[in-house]
């Protein structure tokens, strides 16, 4: 995969733009910098004519219809105002927000069948929320696969707000990344992954998405069946205002992997990948995947 | 390349059967190239199956926060020679 169809082009277009925005977020309070995302978003709406583009092409799926230039600026809209928020979450001041957690007993459920779980996330929605289940789940340790810094700067500025950030974050790129996320899991801790985006094209497969084959990363629930940990999906989907709707669904028991013999990876990456679109169809403008999904 | 000694032999039969290189003959793997990227081009899910393996072979843990980590999986005789030294006597 090329760099370009990697990385959210909004992400890294304008970090000085960003980091003015994080500064300005806890330095002015939240209701404040909302205001100040009208122009921002209208920057990028102005500059980014190529997410533009795959926010129309993604709508229109979605959707079903054509979409307007009101629908474009609602996805963009939404989209900045996850990232304003991420700075609250991530700074520990999530009491600005508004969480509604959607499902947490299938998660207490899971947590008692393995010594840890993956929680499988996307690029629906806010993947940050999960700082906010270490309020939830205090005696759990929460853990972040990613791949290393996409946003460099922008992370740099989180890292500043708290430093227990970087702790948390288990960087992929090196041979020893996944040892650590088995050593984590077993500790008991919560890892947190993302479902929705291609690492490498030779730990991806095709899935029909929408009615069209998109390439998604096997990893996560190859690990989840080859250790044998539950696995649970959230999706930190934003409502508007200041609310947050969290849902977590149990997807994968270690009992069902172990009584059905051969794990069929296909068969969950499917399964997965429907639970996906159910969610990305009812809530299209939190999509942040803003470029050709599915190119190549 | 140099010959495998006896041990990076059996390691390398080890790695091959974990990872199901079919394409690949242990005999053949340079104990002093690269296992990830270049060379046979690993990735980390790949090491992870690696530390699986090797535990249950030889008894010894791969750990993440070794510091010789990036140079216990440099190569096949980083790795051998990482056996060997922990291996449980007897």
């Amino acid at each position: 995969m090329s760099e370009s169809s990697a990385a959210p082009g909004v992400e890294r277009g304008t970090p000085g733009a960003v980091k003015l925005i994080l500064r300005l977020a806890l330095a002015l309070g939240r209701p404040s910098t909302r205001v100040l995302l009208l122009p921002i978003t209208a920057y990028f709406f102005v500059t980014a004519p190529l997410q533009r583009k795959a926010s129309r092409a993604f709508l229109e799926r979605a959707l079903g219809r054509k979409p307007s230039l009101l629908d474009l600026w609602r996805h963009f809209h939404c989209y900045a105002t996850t990232l304003l928020d991420k700075v609250y979450m991530l700074a520990d001041r999530p009491e600005v927000l508004e969480f509604r957690l959607h499902g947490t007993k299938g998660l207490d459920r899971a947590l008692e069948q393995g010594p840890g779980c993956i929680l499988l996330g996307s690029h629906l929605g806010s993947f940050e929320v999960l700082r906010v289940l270490a309020l939830h789940h205090t005696d759990r340790p929460i853990k972040v696969v990613m791949e290393t810094a996409q946003t460099p700067e922008i992370d740099r500025v989180l890292e500043d707000l708290s430093p227990r950030i970087k702790d948390s974050v288990i960087p992929l790129g090196s041979p020893g990344a996944l040892l650590r996320v088995q050593e984590s899991l077993q500790a008991g801790a919560m890892v947190g992954f993302l479902g929705d985006r291609m690492v490498s094209p030779n730990r991806a497969l095709p899935v029909p998405f929408f009615g069209e084959p998109a390439h998604f990363p096997t990893g996560p629930l190859y690990i989840a069946l080859r250790l044998k940990i539950p696995v649970i999906l959230f999706f930190g989907i934003y409502r508007g205002g200041n609310r947050y709707d969290v849902h977590f669904e149990p997807f994968l028991a270690p009992t069902s992997i172990s009584e059905e013999g051969e794990p069929d990876l296909p068969r969950e990456l499917g399964r997965y990948v429907s639970r996906l679109e159910t969610y990305a169809r009812q809530y299209p403008y939190n999509w942040f995947n803003f470029y050709d999904f599915w190119s190549r | 390349m140099r010959e495998q000694n006896p041990l990076e032999h059996e390691v390398a039969r080890v790695i091959v059967d974990a990872l199901g290189l079919e394409e690949v003959n242990a005999e053949r793997i340079d104990p002093d190239a690269p296992l990830f990227r270049e060379g046979l081009g690993l990735d980390s899910i790949d090491a992870l199956e690696i530390a699986l393996a090797v535990s249950q072979q030889f008894g010894v843990q791969l750990r993440a926060d070794d510091e010789k980590n990036m140079e216990i999986f440099a190569s096949l005789k980083n790795l051998t020679n990482y056996i060997r030294e922990n291996r449980p006597s007897g």
